[in-house]
């Protein structure tokens, strides 16, 4: 019977060692000395990642600080392991505003105050409404690395020539180029939203024609909680979609958009073997699409972007868009000289002069950007109306994925939106109460 | 574990049997086990007891507890989450009713056409050169078959090259991933692909240990090919069968790499597993929820380790 006692025992054993670990975790106090090295995290491959390099390889000419850039699309549950093991990045650019509140809810970020940093003297440089993007409860954890307009849509400026077609100022001429486009042999649109990473392009559809239609305040309440999703509007904004994102006129129909990446997306229409007219997307589709789709682009004639069209006059043409974080989750010195310096105008004209992005500081001036596409982005960022972040990155927990999955279902069969809204919707209420 | 590796006088129960081992060497065989059960105290006991305990709980972004909530995360599971478990509609839908259809297709198929290989390469001269080719894909990373089959389900038919073919005999491009009705199906193609090449090498080599008088002895008996396969081959592999399935099994139940790489478990959640949807709420910051998956898996892998441990245990002692 002895042989009993040994499981009990080899779980009791565990238990103790549960326990046992379970201590650990120091509170650090002030700031430390850093190592003279630094590890930066975040999600950017490829051209957006070169572009980044070049702000840190600037960074250690500068300081002396050596730093070592870590990269892993699925962002999330590689820093929350991280953190679990008590072993996070000093710095991380995180991509999502609403990952950066629960961070620092469960108080995994370093305020910047508390790195000996002046919040007010690192917020000189950006507006209210990006400096709202880093701060938590009156708190700032971070600086706004970059600014991404998401009201784009990308064009051929000589498809459109031929075709003799201007450029919309209505989601009424969007969509008679959209038919004419078809009418004349040719796939107006392409749409890449396959699987899990790739969903948010429909979610950036969806945001476009809500804010559009419905408004900023629904927009706001409705990413806020505060306005259910099975809500008429949100319907008809959807039935708005479906007019463009159908078989009809999306390359491959539905299916091949689900089953295309945003990176094929863009070349179905901007590669060496283009099949569409059209893509839907922010501010950086111009940098992936010349720095790693076709170099050979012209910019201006070949490809360029136009803002979204307005859907109901009423509601004006509010911006939507998003921006990154840079944090600190590790108080030492040298982690505080980077957040401040990736804060000043110096980084920012670095980065932009690559093309990759836009910047939202303001000492970054329109003659650092490297062609007309990003200088006329950065110009849409920053005389933005009005100004709507992300929805679907602001929703919590499993909120924000899940509604790119939806906006799946209902592209594909558009029939039940109905009940997949009623269901999201009842998703949503546990989500929101548990926040 | 032990019992069976030493002698004892037949016929008497085992735990008796065990018992007298302890009686007589008791310190000694503590200490001879001792590090192996530190071992699998500390990699597996330990993580199975901690991942157990937070699933009764909301965690926070370091894993900390924030709540108890007991069944809570169980109750969402099964009743709430969709992309779970759906049976709102006929058939039902969602990553565990996935891995059901995974379990039976991917066995079965990986199983047979193993088998099938194995057999039939045994009587050709190229037997080595076969296996090896349909060996290979089994040292392949399966992130690695996952990106080879990206591009063979490709729905552009200049890159897919599924699609090139079957536009060349004029039909339309599939997109085999972006449809509902295909994604498991191409998916799970994929997988078997990766797959066979292990059970035929266990088969094979089961299939060269059967005795080739016996086989001789058939034959002069008058017995067909067929006959041979059916009567004599298969129930002297039913062991080997056994393994292979039960590897299948546990391997598909915990699949993962392949689809998390070529679908994210979309479209539409149409692809999601159980071990995808694991990781997912774990990036969520759903940790105490993630567990419950976690859980939910386990208890699944549960009764076919059980079957296979009990399956084992006979072999030896009958054999």
């Amino acid at each position: 019977m002895k042989r009993r006692w040994f499981i009990p025992a080899a779980v009791l054993a565990a238990f103790a060692l549960a326990l046992g670990g379970c201590g650990g975790d120091d509170e650090e106090g002030g700031t430390e000395a850093g190592d003279g090295s630094i590890t930066v995290f975040s999600l950017w491959g490829g051209s957006e990642q070169e572009a980044f390099q070049k702000v840190l390889d600037k960074f250690t000419t500068d300081t002396g600080i050596e730093t070592k850039y870590e990269s892993a699309r699925d962002f999330l549950p590689v820093i929350r392991t991280r953190l679990a093991a008590g072993n996070p990045p000093d710095v991380a650019i995180i991509p999502r505003p609403g990952v950066v509140a629960e961070l620092a809810r469960d108080d995994a970020l370093i305020p910047l105050e508390d790195m000996g940093l002046d919040p007010d003297a690192i917020n000189e440089n950006y507006s209210d409404l990006w400096t709202g993007l880093a701060t938590v409860d009156d708190t700032l954890y971070g600086v706004v690395a970059k600014a991404n307009s998401k009201s784009t849509i990308w064009y051929k400026p000589n498809s459109f020539q031929q075709a003799g077609f201007e450029i919309p100022a209505t989601w009424e001429d969007l969509l008679t180029i959209t038919a004419q486009y078809e009418a004349n042999g040719k796939t107006p649109w392409a749409v890449g939203a396959q699987g899990r990473d790739n969903s948010w392009t429909l979610t950036d559809w969806f945001e476009n024609i809500y804010a559009r239609k419905a408004g900023s305040d629904n927009y706001t309440k409705l990413f806020n909680g505060d306005l259910p999703f099975n809500d008429q509007t949100v319907k008809d904004s959807l039935l708005e979609m479906v007019k463009i994102v159908n078989d009809r006129f999306v390359a491959g129909g539905i299916d091949t958009a689900l089953g295309i990446s945003f990176v094929d997306g863009i070349g179905r229409v901007f590669s060496k073997k283009p099949v569409a007219e059209m893509y839907m997307e922010g501010g950086f589709v111009g940098g992936i699409a010349l720095g790693d789709v076709n170099p050979d682009l012209k910019p201006g004639e070949d490809i360029d972007f136009f803002p979204w069209p307005t859907i109901d006059e009423a509601q004006g043409n509010p911006l939507v868009g998003g921006g990154d974080v840079a944090s600190a989750f590790v108080n030492n010195e040298d982690n505080k000289k980077l957040i401040e310096f990736l804060a000043t105008p110096e980084a920012g004209r670095i980065w932009v002069s690559t093309g990759a992005i836009a910047s939202p500081n303001k000492g970054v001036t329109d003659d650092a950007y490297p062609n007309e596409l990003v200088a006329k982005e950065a110009e849409q960022v920053k005389n933005a109306e009005s100004f709507l972040f992300d929805g679907s990155d602001l929703l919590p927990g499993t909120l924000g994925q899940d509604f790119g999955t939806l906006l799946q279902q209902i592209v594909k069969t558009p029939k039940n939106m109905d009940s997949l809204l009623d269901d999201y919707q009842s998703e949503a209420e546990n989500a929101f109460a548990a926040r | 574990m032990s019992s069976t590796a030493v002698p004892g006088p037949v016929g008497r129960p085992r735990g008796r049997r065990l018992s007298s081992v302890f009686r007589r060497q008791g310190v000694q065989a503590f200490l001879f086990i001792s590090p192996a059960i530190l071992l699998l105290a500390v990699l597996i006991v330990y993580p199975m007891v901690r991942t157990s305990i937070y699933s009764f709980a909301n965690l926070n972004s370091r894993l900390e507890v924030t709540r108890w909530i007991g069944f809570d995360n169980y109750t969402r599971l099964f009743t709430k989450d969709k992309s779970f478990l759906n049976l709102d509609e006929f058939p039902p839908s969602g990553a565990l009713v996935n891995n059901v259809k995974w379990m039976i297709l991917y066995t079965s198929l990986s199983l047979l056409l193993g088998l099938l290989i194995a057999v039939l390469a045994a009587r050709v001269r190229y037997e080595s050169l076969m296996k090896a080719i349909v060996f290979v894909p089994m040292a392949i990373a399966a992130t690695a078959v996952a990106i080879i089959w990206k591009f063979v389900y490709e729905p552009d038919p200049n890159l897919g090259s599924l699609n090139a073919f079957t536009t060349m005999l004029g039909a339309d491009p599939i997109a085999w991933y972006g449809r509902a009705d295909t994604v498991n199906y191409a998916l799970i193609f994929a997988y078997v692909w990766a797959s066979t090449g292990f059970a035929m090498v266990v088969l094979s080599a089961a299939l060269k240990g059967i005795s080739e008088e016996v086989i001789e002895a058939a034959r002069t008996d008058g017995a067909n090919e067929w006959d041979i396969f059916r009567r004599i081959q298969l129930p002297l592999l039913s062991l080997p069968i056994a393994v292979v399935t039960v590897w299948l099994l546990v391997n598909v139940i915990k699949v993962f790499d392949l689809i998390y790489v070529m679908t994210g478990g979309g479209p539409g959640g149409a692809s999601e597993v159980i071990a995808v949807t694991m990781v997912d709420e774990f990036g969520n910051g759903e940790g105490g929820y993630s567990a419950a998956i976690a859980v939910v898996m386990l208890l699944l892998i549960i009764p076919i380790m059980v079957f296979n441990i009990r399956r084992f245990r006979s072999e030896r002692v009958t054999g």
